[in-house]
């Protein structure tokens, strides 16, 4: 049996695919961080995948954000103890 | 009246005698045995055009006789009623069942095309190699067989087996072969195969001293029977092939199809009657399992030895299928009708999926362990009792599947479960007892081989329920099993994480964890007894890794890729996926470099330190490669040929060696490996099998570095050295290893030699294709 | 494919609607699939296992905030042999509800099964989908080849071509020239 649906990486494709034109317009600088959320939501494909959301975009975005905010804590972390260092 | 213990050898449908039966006496004799054996098939459908059939076939007496039945519908979980045809004389079974079928073609047929065999299996339990008991009277009439070692024993007597080799000495594609070497007992014969006279005549001799069993041949399909049988009756020498008298030989027609998403293609075939022929170069997975997994395969699938030799995993699954179905008395349909449930739209998006995958990191992971479910798949299908008829759709029912909306009845085992546990737990016990056997263990050998087969066997079972022409599949079973498949790994991943281990991989039917304090394999039994608690399944520890090292894709060496990995275990052994040194169409210059790499990097204590040997021995290799001292066939690329050919308009290096091919008349089809070497100039190939012989001087020498380099690349630059840094460090030695090939080594002149580069021929066949 | 031309009508019940057509039409029919899925219930046969739940999925966003709800309302069964497309349609409920068939020919060029068996399942396919027209719906896609097409193709297309009322035939868009549907 062959799938019907496309798969996961296949929709994330079409995602981007669709938002071509957006990035397009976006400054140079801008647009490689525009492929850096779409690599850090790559990340999170088999569990999007897995959730079967019927609009995987929305899922997409909560994997962009939880890489973001994976960061946002590491660079806390850094923060801190540098404050530490210089208190 | 004779009575002796032995084996079933072989076994067909004769025109005058019913079924005759082929037997190894263990006191050394063979017997020829045979009995009347009718066969029933069934016709289902309206009332009125079952009576016409019924009318119609009613003035054969003696031939045929009529019943009204009620036969179990799998797929309708009920009793039906059908009508019984029950052909006296098996051997006209097909062509009644051809005649009906095309006479009433809006009838529906089953139990219409079983093998001879599965029928004789079902209906007295013996089946092909089964070792039994057998009585017959003075006419060799059988009268009674009684099953000695089931289908399911692990530690079986050795079959006394006479063995008949015969090989050309030289591949037939390849080059043309001189003599034949013809090996039994310990003694080889070698013939001239120019004077066939001769060789007719001594081969003769030589079958009828040694009556073999067993002929196994190399390219006895698709050249050296074809060849014996043509000059046997061009000098009328009966070679006696076959140990049934008055029979010929049976021919079956090469194919392609599809498997698992790969193309395969099979030669045709020859298979003897009374005796057994096996072509290894045609025989599946010959090099992964021999002789053992194929008497394995014949024996758990009930299918004759020569066949079992020769079909896929899938038929075979399909036969012990249609066996249990026979002896539950259950209907095999003829053709599937069975559509999919209709359901909503919304249920596709988690019913549509395959097993769960993670990405994972690129780079070295320290002492990782590798927990695998044994079997995930087939367990599955026993364990929640998964089968075509046992899925219902109900959605408010209590045995839910998760996420799919369907439910399972597990009142009473499903066919598929009924055909499957016994396999499963022969394969489980056979695993248990390689585990706890030493190496000496005699039985070690025998149960690699065996359990190899039942792993191929249990491995496209799953598959198998998906596949569209399937007698017993189901879409939402086929679903089923990946659901549960993934909730079985999701469960297992956070019992590890319960337990505080790091997951750093998961893949389908295995995950990959770490912890910081846990690396041997004491600390992961908890683990595993938790899992096998929540999931039900079976998992064991497939090892420890001292290190493992996931790399990217082919393409962009950046994107994590699931099945691409190598690594040690505590043990020093090494595993390896998806790598050159595991892809078939690798040269074996680069896979055995590669093999060789990771070799030096297990040995050491810290593969750092295995760093320069890793270099000098890739300065070495290249020495030998520019010397020439690098055997050719070891140079040979084997790619796979895909469906279409004509299709690139830039023709891959396997299509310009196919078109070379082609050139000298040579035809080659999809699914078969095209073996070339890679070459100066244009078309840049070397054909291995055209007729003459390549110039060792024109292997493309810069070509086989990169590839060489590349291989090399990929397993050392977790430490530092990848490709790039890799050709920097071994080319340093300049003047020993400037590359591209110095100029005056091939003056132009030489060009014109070099075989398949200037054939005008082939010029033009490349020209048009590239228009 | 042209999207400022063509659009074709709903189907209504009472007759048969066909489109012939490339796989680019598939876009159409999912709009179309939305508008009836905002309905009420619909039927989907996917003959060619190209049934997209995710463009249909966007293609409701736009229309309504109950995506899921509205997916409820289609009904999806895929047939892989012929012989499986006659079961399913066999099955089908004869109550009204609008029926798509997708991709309707594509299980009939199989030529492991032999033509005249391909010609008569398909005749039963088409006596069965007549029959749930005279209450409902019904529009099939026959999926239009864009290279070499055959004569058995053609003799697979006609009956068809025969029981169908409306007829829509479409050409790819890389043919610039006659872009507007026949009828």
């Amino acid at each position: 049996m062959g799938r019907t649906l496309p798969s996961a990486t296949q929709l994330m494709h079409q995602e981007e695919a669709a938002l071509a034109r957006f990035r397009r317009a976006l400054r140079r600088g801008d647009q490689l961080i525009f492929d850096d959320l779409f690599t850090a939501a790559q990340k999170h494909i088999s569990a999007a995948a897995y959730a079967a959301h019927a609009l995987p975009f929305e899922t997409f975005l909560m994997a962009m954000l939880l890489e973001e905010h994976k960061q946002v804590m590491r660079l806390q972390k850094i923060v801190e103890a540098l404050e530490e260092m210089h208190a | 009246m004779p009575e002796f213990s032995g084996w079933l050898l072989d076994l067909f449908e004769d025109p005058r005698e019913g079924l005759v039966l082929y037997f190894i006496d263990e006191a050394g004799p063979r017997w020829r045995l045979r009995r009347p054996f009718p066969v029933t098939f069934y016709a289902l459908g309206e009332d009125a055009q079952l009576r016409t059939l019924w009318q119609h076939l009613s003035d054969r007496p003696g031939e045929i006789t009529l019943s009204r039945a009620r036969r179990m519908d799998v797929f309708k979980r009920d009793a039906v009623t059908a009508l019984g045809i029950t052909v006296e004389n098996p051997y006209q079974a097909r062509q009644v069942f051809q005649q009906t079928a095309a006479r009433f073609p809006n009838l529906e047929y089953a139990d219409a095309d079983l093998h001879i065999s599965l029928r004789f299996a079902a209906e007295t339990g013996a089946f092909p190699l089964a070792y039994c008991r057998v009585a017959a009277d003075q006419d060799g009439q059988l009268q009674e067989i009684e099953v000695l070692e089931g289908a399911w024993t692990l530690k079986t007597l050795p079959i006394p087996l006479r063995t008949m080799s015969l090989s050309p000495d030289v591949p037939p594609h390849h080059a043309r072969p001189h003599r034949l070497m013809v090996e039994i007992e310990g003694e080889t014969y070698q013939f001239d195969l120019h004077t066939w006279r001769a060789l007719l005549v001594n081969l003769r001799a030589l079958i009828q001293r040694y009556d073999p069993d067993l002929l196994l041949t190399d390219w006895g399909d698709t050249w050296l029977l074809p060849r014996l049988l043509q000059q046997s009756e061009a000098h009328h020498i009966p070679l006696g092939l076959n140990r049934e008298p008055g029979r010929g030989v049976s021919w079956r027609e090469e194919r392609t199809y599809f498997s698992y998403g790969r193309i395969v293609y099979r030669g045709q075939q020859i298979h003897l009657f009374g005796r057994c022929h096996i072509d290894r170069q045609n025989a599946v997975l010959w090099n992964d399992y021999a002789l053992e997994g194929t008497i394995e395969v014949s024996r758990v699938t009930a299918l004759p030895l020569q066949t079992a030799a020769r079909v896929s995993p899938g038929t075979g699954i399909s036969s012990i299928e249609m066996l249990t179905a026979l002896r539950e008395g259950i209907l095999v349909p003829w053709q599937k009708q069975q559509a999919e449930m209709l359901k909503p739209a919304a249920d596709l998006f988690a019913a549509d999926q395959g097993g769960l995958v993670y990405q994972p990191k690129i780079g070295v992971h320290k002492n990782v362990a590798e927990i695998d479910f044994v079997s995930l798949y087939p367990a599955i299908m026993v364990h929640f009792n998964i089968s075509p008829e046992t899925i219902l759709p109900d959605p408010n029912a209590d045995n839910l599947v998760p996420a799919l909306g369907l439910a399972i009845d597990t009142s009473q085992d499903g066919l598929i479960p009924k055909a499957l546990r016994p396999l499963l737990e022969k394969r489980i016990e056979m695993k248990k007892h390689l585990a706890s056997t030493p190496a000496w263990d005699p039985y070690r050998k025998n149960f690699k081989s065996r359990s190899s087969a039942l792993k191929w066997l249990l491995v496209t079972c799953f598959g198998y329920l998906g596949y569209k022409n399937a007698r017993f599949g189901r879409i939402e079973a086929h679903q089923a099993v990946t659901a549960y498949g993934r909730e079985a790994l999701l469960s297992a991943k956070e019992a590890a994480e319960d337990f505080g281990f790091e997951v750093i991989q998961l893949y389908v039917d295995g995950l990959w964890v770490r912890h910081p304090d846990k690396t041997q394999p004491a600390d992961i039994e908890p683990l595993l007894l938790e899992i096998q608690a929540r999931t039900g399944l079976p998992i064991s520890l497939d090892g420890i890794y001292r290190w493992v090292v996931f790399v990217g894709s082919r393409q962009n060496k950046k994107r994590p890729v699931a099945n691409r990995y190598f690594g040690v275990f505590q043990d020093g052994s090494i595993k390896v996926r998806g790598i050159d040194a595991r892809r078939r169409d690798s040269t074996p210059f680069v896979a055995q470099a590669q093999m060789h790499l990771l070799e030096l990097l297990a040995r050491a204590e810290e593969p750092e330190a295995a760093l320069p040997e890793a270099i000098a021995f890739l300065q070495n290799r290249l020495r030998a490669l520019r010397s020439g001292s690098v055997k050719l066939p070891d140079l040979l690329v084997r790619q796979q040929l895909g469906r279409k050919m004509e299709a690139y308009r830039t023709p891959s290096p396997a299509a310009r060696a196919v078109l070379q091919l082609n050139t000298v008349g040579k035809e080659l089809h999809p699914g078969q490996r095209v073996p070339f070497l890679y070459t100066l100039g244009k078309p840049g190939v070397f054909a291995w099998d055209l007729p003459h012989k390549p110039n060792p001087r024109a292997v493309d020498v810069a070509r086989y570095q990169r590839l060489l380099l590349r291989a090399a690349g990929i397993v050392l630059e977790s430490w530092g050295l990848d490709e790039r840094k890799l050709t920097e460090r071994v080319l340093s030695d300049a003047s020993q290893l400037c590359l591209p090939v110095p100029p005056k080594k091939h003056p132009v002149q030489h060009r014109r030699n070099i075989p398949g580069v200037i054939d005008p021929a082939m010029d033009r066949a490349l020209k048009g294709q590239s228009q | 494919m042209d999207q400022r031309i063509i659009t074709f009508p709903m189907p209504t019940a009472g007759k048969i609607s066909l489109v012939v057509a490339p796989r680019a039409v598939l876009d159409r029919l999912t709009s179309m699939l939305a508008a009836l899925a905002l309905r009420g219930r619909v039927l989907v046969v996917d003959g060619g296992n190209c049934f997209d739940g995710y463009a249909l999925a966007r293609a409701l966003r736009g229309q309504t905030h109950e995506v899921e709800a509205a997916l409820r309302q289609v009904w999806l069964s895929r047939a892989f042999t012929c012989y499986q497309m006659v079961a399913m349609l066999a099955e089908l409920p004869v109550d009204g509800t609008p029926v798509i068939v997708l991709d309707m020919l594509s299980t009939f060029l199989d030529e492991n099964v032999n033509f005249s068996k391909r010609l008569r399942l398909l005749e039963s396919s088409l006596n069965l989908l007549r029959r749930i027209s005279q209450g409902a719906p019904v529009a099939i896609w026959a999926r239009a080849r864009t290279s070499s097409v055959t004569a058995e193709d053609q003799q697979l297309l006609a009956p068809l071509l025969e029981t169908a009322r409306d007829v829509w035939e479409l050409q790819a868009p890389e043919t610039p020239v006659h872009q507007l549907p026949l009828f």
